[in-house]
C-alpha cells in the first residue's frame, strides 16, 4: 500500500490530492502509472508530460523497476514551474 | 551580535506571506563577506497578450525543501567560498509585481555570489517541485518551465 500524491494539473484531472493505493511490491514505473490511470482515466492525457517522485526521487515513466515499501510516497509530477 | 562562529548556513523557506528582500538579504550578511547577491523573481502582468490577474503557486513541500537543500550543497561544492544561502519561495496567491522567489548568497568577493545566485535560480527552475498557475480573466494556465526536462515544449 503506497501513498499517491497528486499535484497541479494531475490533481485537477484526478479530482483529489492524495490517496492510498495497493500495488505489487515490485513493479515498473510504467505499470504503476497504468494502475493509477485505471483508477483515474482522465490522467491518461498527461502521460507524456509527467514523471513520478518515488520516496522523493524523480523516476521516469518506463521500464524502471521500483521496489516499494508499505507507506512509501509516490507523487505525480507534472512539468514544474517554480521560480 | 552574538559571538558564535559564523558557520555557513542555508535558509530555506516556503511560505504564503509576502516575501521581504530586507529579511532575506539580512539572513546572509556576514562580517567575513564583502558581497551579497540577490535575485528577485516577480510576477509579470501579461502572457501572450492575455492579462494576468494573479499567480497561484503550489508545492510538494517536503520534496521542494529537499531539492533546494541539494542545490545549496551543489553551490558550496562549486563555489567553496560561498558563506550563506537563503532561498524564500512564496506559495498560494501572489499578486502582480510581488515577489514569488528571493535568493540571496553571500561570499567574500562578488564573483562567487553572483555566479551562485544565477546557478540557484536556474537549477530551481529545472528541479524543484513547485507549480505556477497563471489566472487570466476567463481562464487559467499551468505554466511549464523550459528548464523542465519532462515538459513537452513542442506541443
Amino acid at each position: 500500500q503506497v501513498s499517491v500524491l497528486y499535484f497541479a494539473r494531475s490533481a485537477e484531472l484526478a479530482g483529489l490530492r492524495s490517496e492510498t493505493l495497493s500495488v505489487p511490491r515490485e513493479i515498473t514505473s510504467l505499470q504503476l502509472w497504468e494502475e493509477i490511470v485505471k483508477v483515474h482515466p482522465r490522467l491518461a492525457v498527461i502521460q507524456d508530460q509527467v514523471v513520478f517522485a518515488v520516496r522523493q526521487e524523480y523516476v521516469l515513466i518506463g521500464d524502471q523497476l521500483l521496489v516499494l515499501q508499505p507507506g512509501d510516497e509516490v507523487a505525480i509530477i507534472p512539468p514544474i514551474s517554480g521560480g | 551580535m552574538d559571538e558564535c562562529e559564523d558557520v555557513p548556513k542555508d535558509f530555506i523557506k516556503l511560505k504564503s506571506e509576502k516575501l521581504s528582500v530586507d529579511e532575506v538579504s539580512e539572513l546572509v550578511i556576514s562580517p567575513y563577506c564583502g558581497a551579497v547577491s540577490v535575485f528577485i523573481g516577480t510576477t509579470r502582468n501579461n502572457f501572450e497578450g492575455k492579462k494576468v490577474i494573479h499567480l497561484e503557486y503550489e508545492a510538494y513541500t517536503s520534496m521542494a525543501e529537499t531539492e533546494i537543500k541539494k542545490i545549496c550543497r551543489d553551490v558550496r561544492q562549486k563555489w567553496p567560498s560561498v558563506k550563506h544561502i537563503a532561498v524564500h519561495h512564496r506559495l498560494g496567491v501572489v499578486p502582480i509585481t510581488e515577489a514569488s522567489v528571493i535568493i540571496a548568497v553571500s561570499s567574500p568577493h562578488r564573483a562567487e555570489s553572483l555566479e551562485a545566485v544565477t546557478y540557484c535560480i536556474n537549477t530551481l527552475k529545472a528541479s524543484v517541485p513547485i507549480w505556477k498557475k497563471e489566472i487570466y480573466k476567463d481562464e487559467y494556465s499551468w505554466k511549464e518551465n523550459k528548464e523542465c526536462f519532462w515538459a513537452n515544449s513542442e506541443k
